[in-house]
């Protein structure tokens, strides 16, 4: 069915491939700019992935003005101003994210800083409140799950005032999305189980929530299709480099898909979870996606039905009986993922203690997603959620 | 062609939609003060807000608008504008606002759609649009709150009396508060 109105946006140039990284400078040139300052952190540093990026430089007409390796898992107000300053310090024109979804927040809220001539980042929190033109943005994804590399989201840790800072804007797209199997391929497997899942989720959720359209439906389809026919192959043989390379643009369509229909109950549980409990994103997605799927099962269970055969699950008997079979299917890969890599399946496997359970439930509340999601998603639905997933 | 663009030579039809969103939020906003100082419901909602926090709801690019302030245990209508708000739910044009101010969207449709944001953080505008839905409930005719609501409130008695006199007293509270 059409919805009645939809937006949709996706303008990043996508660069997927063997050897796709070697055209990080000829990108760099094309958009005008010759000075990269490279966002970063310690683990892709010790992975030895950014001696491939310097590589990519080799006998071009750009250069590294800079190199910050610092970026924390969940960034901060001070880490963006530390890089915005650097990167004027050291007169870079673009900038080149290369890592996980810190990384590349940190590098877009770094460019808002620089582009809007101010270090105050609270100005610009919510949608759509960049008016200027941002530098140049080339994204490099060393993990295939936050799809950040094509989203329009920042989400940075406010240190000083303990909350969490989100930032909606088309401005924020990067230019170019570089896939390189290669810079994919030291993931372990559980990072990478989890990461995958994470956009799983975001395919999933995407499809079946309040801002779905026929453009985000068909980029989730294939993202959904394309993680489950290759992620067990990841996780059982790491160097297939098609396989690594077949989930990192699973994670990329997801994120082209959620960037444009937004997420629901899921994520504002797993936002809680991290919140209040450190869970790591991926793994409290992967957990709770079985459980906000049947929470949704009322309102959007004809929606979950259609989901079924990109799952491999059973198509047959009625629409609900189809959408049950497709929560079993993403039961049983999580019950797979366990086995194979030790992904854990219930929150209290991940670290939650059940007097937490409150806490993530207050915050679920007033997380952004819960707008999107087709079922209403009140401190007690939350609550109820959790403890199943417990 | 004539130039409808700018503030010069408005049609009478934006006029009318301008008129019927600004008495809309009028009316939003003296319905909000008045729910605020009776509703066990709101109160529960807005008991963690900070003292004195700023809210307004308007659309862009210039209007009409209204504030709200958070003040001990209520919310007082501030007047119609941008008063510094540190927290603005903001509608992208008349045509967006109209939708949901005529009953013909629920407020989380209109974000689905694109035609509402929110300026400020988004936890702050999520305690705001639950605190709206709670006024809406007085404000809007039952069927209409079964066609908007993801989940139609059950009046209790005493909420269904409270309703009745938010009802009676709202043309008075307008034309009280119409010059603030």
């Amino acid at each position: 069915m059409i919805p009645e109105y939809y937006e949709f946006s996706c303008p990043v140039k996508i660069i997927s491939g063997l050897k796709a990284l070697s055209n990080l400078a000829f990108e760099m040139d094309l958009l005008g700019v010759h000075r990269a300052l490279i966002v970063t952190d310690q683990g892709v540093v010790s992975a030895g992935l950014i001696k491939q990026v310097e590589s990519a430089f080799e006998g071009s007409n750009c250069e590294i003005g800079a190199i910050f390796d610092q970026t924390p898992p969940d960034s901060s107000k001070k880490i963006v101003n530390k890089v915005a300053n650097l990167f004027q310090e050291k007169k870079c024109d673009c900038f080149v994210a290369v890592g996980g979804g810190s990384s590349m927040d940190t590098a877009k809220c770094a460019n808002m800083i620089v582009t809007e001539g101010s270090d105050d980042l609270m100005k610009f929190q919510g949608a759509e409140r960049l008016k200027s033109p941002m530098k140049p943005f080339i994204a490099v994804p060393t993990t295939a799950g936050t799809g950040s590399e094509v989203t329009m989201a920042a989400v940075i840790y406010d240190d000083e005032a303990n909350v969490k800072l989100s930032f909606t804007s088309y401005r924020l797209l990067p230019d170019v999305a570089i896939l390189d199997p290669k810079m994919t391929m030291t993931m372990p497997a559980r990072i990478t189980a989890a990461t995958a899942m994470d956009a799983l989720t975001h395919a999933i959720e995407a499809y079946y929530c309040l801002q779905k359209n026929p453009v985000s439906d068909s980029f989730s389809l294939a993202a959904i299709k394309l993680i489950m026919d290759n992620l067990l192959k990841c996780i059982e043989k790491p160097g297939d480099e098609g396989a690594r390379l077949a989930v990192a643009n699973g994670a990329l369509l997801a994120g082209i898909s959620f960037s444009n229909s937004m997420v629901g109950v899921v994520h504002s549980l797993a936002h809680g979870c991290g919140g209040v409990c450190r869970v790591p994103h991926g793994v409290a997605n992967a957990i709770l996606l079985p459980w906000g799927m049947e929470n949704n099962l009322e309102k959007a269970g004809e929606i979950i039905a259609e989901l079924a055969p990109v799952l491999g699950a059973s198509t047959s008997g009625s629409k609900m009986d189809q959408a049950k079979a497709a929560i079993q299917a993403v039961r049983d890969l999580g019950k797979r993922l366990k086995d194979l890599c030790g992904l854990p399946t219930t929150l209290k496997d991940a670290g939650v203690t059940e007097d937490k359970l409150e806490d993530i439930a207050k915050a679920v509340i007033n997380d952004g997603t819960v707008t999107f999601n087709p079922e209403d998603v009140t401190y007690e639905v939350a609550l109820e959620i959790l403890k199943k997933a417990y | 062609m004539e130039n409808r663009s700018g503030p010069q030579g408005l049609s009478m039809s934006f006029r009318v939609k301008r008129a019927v969103v600004d008495i809309s939020l009028l009316a939003l906003g003296v319905v909000f003060e008045i729910v605020s100082r009776h509703s066990a419901e709101l109160k529960a909602e807005i008991a963690d807000w900070e003292d004195g926090r700023v809210f307004s709801l308007g659309v862009l690019p210039e209007g009409p608008a209204i504030s709200l302030k958070k003040e001990r245990d209520r919310i007082r209508y501030l007047g119609k504008g941008f008063k510094n708000p540190g927290l603005k739910i903001l509608f992208k044009n008349l045509d967006c606002a109209l939708l949901p101010f005529t009953g013909q969207m629920g407020s989380h449709t209109a974000f689905a759609q694109h035609r509402a944001i929110v300026h400020g953080n988004v936890g702050k505008g999520m305690q705001v649009s639950r605190a709206m839905n709670i006024v809406q409930t007085y404000l809007m005719p039952g069927f209409i709150l079964k066609k908007n609501f993801k989940k139609p409130p059950r009046l209790t008695p005493g909420q269904l009396l409270l309703k009745g006199w938010v009802m009676a007293y709202l043309v008075i509270a307008i034309l009280l508060n119409i010059r603030k």
